[in-house]
């Protein structure tokens, strides 16, 4: 086994900048699932409110009383500068002024300019505040409505108002037998960028190394068989592929807590096809013998490439279909898609799931026979007989 | 009656319209140091490329060690060690391991390989850079550990194909003694190389090959024998009368005299006494001379006389 151990004694060189790429994706993977929730508790926001009372009847302190049982109340400087400032830096998200007559005009059944407001455009906590106050005086109308005095409209709006809906947080991608969590499928979502660029940039080189034209010559002329000899570069560049893979599989199982069940293990079969698709185009690449800086641009523009086009950085969603269709004659896409509808983002089917995989599959094929054709093209081409042909087949 | 250890019968190899060889035959006995020289392009590579069955030819039988060489003749191939114009070794793997790999292609047992990759480091010289990488060596020692690398499983046939070029006087001097000593250890050597000093020093037997064609073969002596020009005498004298010099030209064995710079130059062609013939006509017509040199043909002339001296551009 000469040669496989000479391969990882070449892999070496490059290992360190194959380590460099997998620690910064494990890295960035770890925080993004240290950063993701999966907690399924239901909590009411609260606004910093600060309520300017002009009115100051005892339906207006009601008023304040009420919105300060939901929101926090903030004291600050009825002054515009002050509330300005206040809104701009954040310490205050809606200043609410109880305009003069309020009472009067609440007892008369008006709703039109009862309040004025500081508050940022578009924001959130306005349209928070404006239903709230819409719902409490169209309550209160309500009640008059039906006869009740305005005391007793304020209170039976208050009652009525405070009474809590009980909210329970339910996550669809955590049910039945499926433990394929959305954090755990963008792990896997982001792998194949990491897989192209470290398998092409090492099993590539390797290989090229492996087969320069004077290093192979001097192999050619050993009493190495042929066959044993390839036999030990397949056997290699397989054994760093699955390391590599096993390293993403273990990491994902660390960084989800738990291990591979139910449909997560559909996702690990994709990833592993996928594995096996880049070894393929790594060998292809291979068959070209790129110089090293050719061979680092080529694992730039594939990864990137594929990983924009693809689904894999930028979500499908926003990809145009034009970029889709693009994307169908490039492996990553089925993985993707396949990825996909493993999370249920797309409508899951088993039938799918596996025609994405076999498509992935199709892609070796493709790629080996067209290594092969590259390979006895490129000997013939350089004029050396069929000695060396068998040897390249 | 020594072996033959390398038959070549008839060879023909074409590329297209072609001839690369054209009934090439060759036969290399046990024990010899076989120089194959040829200009660019006369099928010195493709000669070599079909005896080690890289190459397939179009007609001709070769038989190496009484055995009919094929691709797969793993046998015959584990008995021949190769060594080519450029340095074939990992620039990732340190001296020992560069070593330990090609040596490992022929011989699995690791205690005979690390004692066979051992032997070579010491042969070639290479003790004290075992764990350098071939980027710190020098480019005679990377040369020397390109040598290391083809003969560390030890073989009976060493094929040498210009493994001196852009080496310094010092370490091409240490690769001739190396090859010298692998002949006396029992090693058969075909040697190729432009140096024709080289050649005549450590080649016991000698083909030129032209244009797919073996156009000459022997020993030193044997090949210098084949040309005209047996001696060349060189006299430096300030005038030459026209009339001397065509008395010189008359004399016995002198085919041709130039006058330049200075130096009359006599061509002779076998005979002997040609110098004290030349010199007492000179001084019958008392002119003064310098001095005066004798030399006789080199490899070199052999090589130009027989192959021409038009330039040859072609690759071969």
């Amino acid at each position: 086994m000469q040669v496989f151990k000479t391969m990882f004694k070449v892999m070496r060189s490059r290992l360190p900048s194959a380590m460099i790429y997998i620690i910064i994706f494990l890295a960035i993977s770890a925080f993004v699932t240290s950063q993701s929730t999966k907690d399924n508790k239901f909590e009411m926001n609260r606004l910093k409110v600060c309520v300017f009372d002009e009115d100051d009847t005892p339906e207006s302190r009601a008023l304040t009383e009420f919105i300060g049982k939901h929101n926090d109340i903030v004291e600050i400087d009825n002054n515009r500068d002050t509330i300005t400032d206040s809104l701009y830096y954040k310490t205050v998200n809606y200043a609410l002024i109880i305009n003069k007559g309020y009472a009067e005009r609440l007892a008369a059944g008006e709703t039109a300019e009862l309040f004025g407001s500081y508050h940022m455009d578009e924001s959130y906590s306005v349209v928070y505040m404006s239903k709230m106050l819409d719902e409490y005086t169209g309550s209160v109308k309500a009640y008059l409505a039906m006869g009740k005095s305005l005391e007793e409209a304020v209170s039976a709006t208050e009652a009525a108002m405070s009474q809590e809906t009980e909210v329970e947080m339910f996550r669809v991608d955590k049910g039945g037998d499926s433990h394929f969590s959305v954090d755990f499928a963008q792990y896997f979502q982001f792998m194949p960028h990491i897989l192209v660029s470290v398998i092409i940039s090492i099993v590539s080189l390797v290989l090229v190394t492996m087969n320069k034209k004077d290093i192979r010559y001097r192999t050619n002329c050993s009493c190495l068989k042929n066959s044993k000899y390839t036999f030990q570069l397949f056997f290699g560049s397989f054994l760093f592929v699955l390391f590599i893979w096993l390293i993403f599989m273990v990491a994902g199982t660390v960084f989800n807590k738990e291990m591979y069940t139910g449909r997560a293990w559909l996702a690990v079969l994709n990833s592993f096809i996928f594995s096996m698709v880049v070894a393929a185009l790594a060998v292809f690449i291979a068959s070209f013998e790129p110089k090293d800086n050719i061979l680092n641009l080529i694992t730039q523009v594939l990864g990137l490439g594929m990983s924009f086009f693809c689904g894999v950085f930028v979500p499908m969603e926003i990809l145009s279909d034009g970029v889709l269709s693009a994307a169908r004659f490039l492996p990553a896409y089925w993985y993707v898609r396949a990825n996909r509808m493993i999370s249920e983002k797309d409508a899951f089917s088993s039938e799918g799931v596996m025609k994405c995989m076999l498509i992935e599959c199709l892609f070796i094929v493709v790629l080996v026979l067209m290594t092969i054709l590259v390979r006895r093209l490129r000997y013939s081409s350089a004029s050396i007989g069929s000695a060396v042909k068998k040897a390249a087949a | 009656m020594e072996k033959n250890v390398v038959k070549i019968n008839e060879l023909v190899k074409r590329y297209g319209d072609l001839i690369a060889l054209d009934h090439f035959s060759l036969e290399i006995k046990e024990g010899e140091v076989f120089g194959l020289l040829g200009p660019n392009g006369s099928g010195k590579t493709t000669t070599i490329n079909c005896l080690l069955s890289l190459l397939s030819f179009d007609k001709g039988d070769i038989e190496i060690f009484g055995k009919k060489m094929t691709p797969v003749s793993y046998d015959i191939k584990k008995e021949i060690g190769v060594i080519m114009q450029n340095v074939a070794v990992f620039d990732e793997l340190t001296v020992y391991e560069n070593i330990d790999y090609f040596c490992g292609l022929y011989i699995t047992d690791k205690a005979k390989r690390k004692q066979c990759v051992e032997e070579a480091i010491k042969f070639v010289g290479l003790e004290d850079f075992r764990k350098f990488y071939p980027k710190k060596l020098s480019g005679g020692l990377l040369r020397r550990l390109n040598i290391a690398c083809g003969i560390a499983h030890k073989p009976k046939l060493i094929i040498l194909d210009e493994p001196t070029v852009a080496v310094d006087p010092q370490s091409r001097n240490r690769i001739l003694e190396g090859i010298q000593e692998l002949n006396r250890n029992g090693a058969t050597v075909i040697y190729t190389s432009h140096y024709m000093e080289e050649v005549e020093q450590i080649c016991t037997r000698i083909a030129i090959m032209d244009k797919g064609r073996k156009v000459a073969e022997g020993t030193k002596d044997e090949l210098k024998r084949m040309i005209k020009n047996t001696e060349t005498i060189t006299i430096e004298i300030l005038e030459l009368p026209d009339d001397v010099r065509r008395e010189v030209s008359g004399l016995p064995h002198v085919y041709d005299v130039s006058f330049e710079d200075s130096k009359l130059v006599i061509s002779c062609s076998g005979g002997k006494h040609n110098l004290t013939r030349v010199l007492d006509v000179l001084q019958k017509r008392e002119l003064s001379f310098g001095g005066v040199y004798t030399e006789l043909p080199t490899l070199n002339d052999v090589f130009l006389e027989i192959t021409g001296k038009a330039l040859r551009d072609k690759e071969d």
